[in-house]
């Protein structure tokens, strides 16, 4: 074994262990005794997103932009890109923003986010669907039924909705935006009817709150449910299944032009 | 004592280990390297674009999904939503926390090694260094010229710590040579956020500090070293107490795992933190991971690991010292 190649070895593991030595120092000293810095917050968009090739489909809303209760995991807003691949033959890109049982007010705070902003900037169609769980509550709405209650929780949505399409439209004045009405998934149990009503009176409001927009078109899926609404409900009861996401992507692509 | 130190690096050269250590690591860079490659690719066709932030975006919103899942964990629950906290500081920032390059791939291949990987390869090598010298008879020769016991045993570990040393730069090296083909060697001075706290609140972001990857790297390395330090000297321990080499790695290598289990699972057992094994990951403290038992912290778990080493250090001596070698 030659002298100098263990010597030379040695050298450079002495070099290295002083090396690491002086990193875990700095780490010690850094994590104790640093200071923290004021780190600036970008909420100005500097730069577009490059606009790319082919269409962009922005989905804003709650569990069912998500696609819950779809064996597929597609959503209507899966079926829907589909189509439009389909039909369009050209490329299409999703952002898919929903968020499992997402009320209007934290859709409200998400849309202020500046990557948000910024997605939307770039998009060629907008998707939302909001206010299931506003209403419903994940059911817990049905047991105490109180008009009060209801007439409270519509207001507010509205003004959320108001403020969002707002957002909306100041980020993008020029993508078609489409806001998925409500369906009444309780409609077979003893309050059904009684709850229909309350959802016929929150879609047509919505709807009113749309057509005040420029091309917001607001989508109702309230008569796709009303007979038979079990063959298209998931086994929660509540969110629509394969069948049910199928109905409201064709009910939004029918109202596609190109 | 020059010489002994020389004599033992002549035996650890001679056997060829690091050697072996070092087509491991490779190996084993290629394929993260290569998954990491494929990983990015497929989030590039998912996604349809490879705007950093798009997909940060996409991370957060998968994260707020699972979180509002009402099937999983209270512990996971609050791990996400730290992770998520975190992602949505880095974007508001407006800070890549992956920006594309060897040093980034290097800093993520540190911090998952560290618990694991290369306390496994220090292993290899401080598991028989006592142990090896029975096994062969060397032993009583070495013990007979007329150096004192613990004179031949310092060499050994002097001889250990610098082995431990260049193992860590091997695996710097390689995972930043290798990984470089694929990414491109450039990133060093990109923005890296350090100083998250963790809190009952969640993710504390008072004391954030910006500073460059290759500051952030080295520290990192710091840290693994001090880890493979603790380890490899528990491992000497052994290689003095048991004879047999296979039976000291094997207990070795029974610790290192439990400690990768415990860690999932300790969040209730308290006490559990005095092991050295759930201490093992530094880098977490760091980059604001949570630590697997609340109210650890860095001076905690180093002060562990150094209370541990010292023990395995003085075991070690004591027993050279004063057993019968025949």
């Amino acid at each position: 074994m030659n002298k100098n190649v263990i010597r030379s070895v040695t050298m450079v593991s002495v070099f290295f262990c002083l090396l690491w030595l002086v990193g875990l120092g700095w780490a010690v000293a850094e994590y104790y005794a640093g200071k923290p810095d004021k780190i600036p917050e970008k909420t100005v968009i500097e730069k577009k997103a490059e606009k790319k090739e082919g269409m962009h489909i922005v989905a804003l809303g709650d569990s069912l932009t998500r696609g819950t209760g779809d064996e597929t995991g597609k959503g209507y807003v899966g079926v829907l890109m589909d189509e439009i691949k389909e039909k369009s033959k050209q490329e299409v890109r999703l952002t898919n923003l929903g968020i499992s049982g997402q009320v209007s007010d934290q859709l409200k705070e998400q849309i202020q986010q500046t990557e948000v902003k910024r997605q939307i900037q770039t998009a060629d169609m907008v998707l939302v669907t909001m206010g299931g769980n506003d209403l419903f509550r994940g059911g817990q709405g049905l047991l105490e039924f109180n008009p009060e209650d209801i007439t409270e929780i519509e207001k507010n949505f509205l003004e959320n909705m108001n403020f969002i399409f707002q957002q909306i439209r100041t980020s993008n004045p020029n993508a078609n935006v489409f806001c998925i009405g409500l369906y009444n998934p309780f409609i077979d149990l003893d309050d059904g009817k009684e709850l229909s009503k309350v959802v016929r009176h929150w879609n047509y409001q919505s709807a009113e709150l749309s057509a005040t927009f420029p091309k917001i078109v607001f989508v109702p899926t309230f008569d796709l449910f009303e007979l038979k609404v079990n063959d298209y409900l998931y086994t929660d009861k509540f969110h629509p299944n394969t069948k049910g996401y199928r109905l409201i992507a064709e009910r939004v692509a029918s109202l596609l032009t190109w | 004592m020059n010489k002994l130190v020389q004599n033992e690096m002549m035996k650890l050269i001679a056997k060829k280990r690091l050697i072996v250590i070092a087509i491991i690591i490779s190996i084993l860079v290629a394929m993260f390297t290569y998954a990491q490659y494929k990983e990015v690719e497929r989030q590039r066709e998912k996604l349809g674009t490879d705007d950093w932030r798009t997909m940060i975006q996409q991370t957060i919103i998968d994260q707020q999904n699972r979180i509002s899942s009402s099937r999983i964990s209270d512990e996971w629950k609050k791990q996400l939503q730290i992770a998520l906290q975190q992602n949505q500081y880095y974007l508001d920032h407006d800070i890549n926390p992956s920006e594309p390059g060897a040093p980034t791939f290097m800093r993520i291949f540190l911090e998952n090694s560290i618990e694991l990987f290369i306390p496994l390869m220090v292993m290899v090598i401080a598991s028989d260094i006592v142990s090896s010298e029975h096994s062969q008879g060397s032993i009583k020769l070495l013990l007979t010229r007329p150096v004192k016991r613990w004179k031949v045993l310092l060499s050994k570990y002097i001889s250990l710590t610098f082995a431990i040393s260049l193992i860590v730069a091997i695996a710097g090296i390689l995972s930043y040579g290798i990984s470089g083909l694929v990414f491109g060697y450039q990133g060093w001075g990109a923005p890296v956020l350090t100083g998250f706290s963790v809190n009952d609140a969640g993710l504390n972001t008072a004391s954030v500090k910006l500073i460059d990857q290759w500051q952030f790297l080295l520290m990192d390395f710091g840290l693994v070293w001090f880890v493979a330090i603790v380890v490899g000297t528990l491992s000497f321990m052994l290689s003095v107490l048991i004879r047999s080499t296979a039976a000291g790695m094997g207990v070795m290598l029974a610790a290192l795992i439990s400690g990768a289990i415990l860690s999932n699972m300790v969040s209730s057992w308290e006490s559990a933190k005095y092991f050295f094994m759930v201490n093992l990951k530094l880098t977490n403290y760091m980059n604001g991971n949570p630590p697997p038992i609340e109210g650890m912290t860095l001076s905690f778990s180093m002060l562990v690991l150094l209370v541990w080493w010292a023990i395995g250090l003085f075991v070690s001596f004591f027993v050279f010292t004063k057993k019968d070698v025949y």
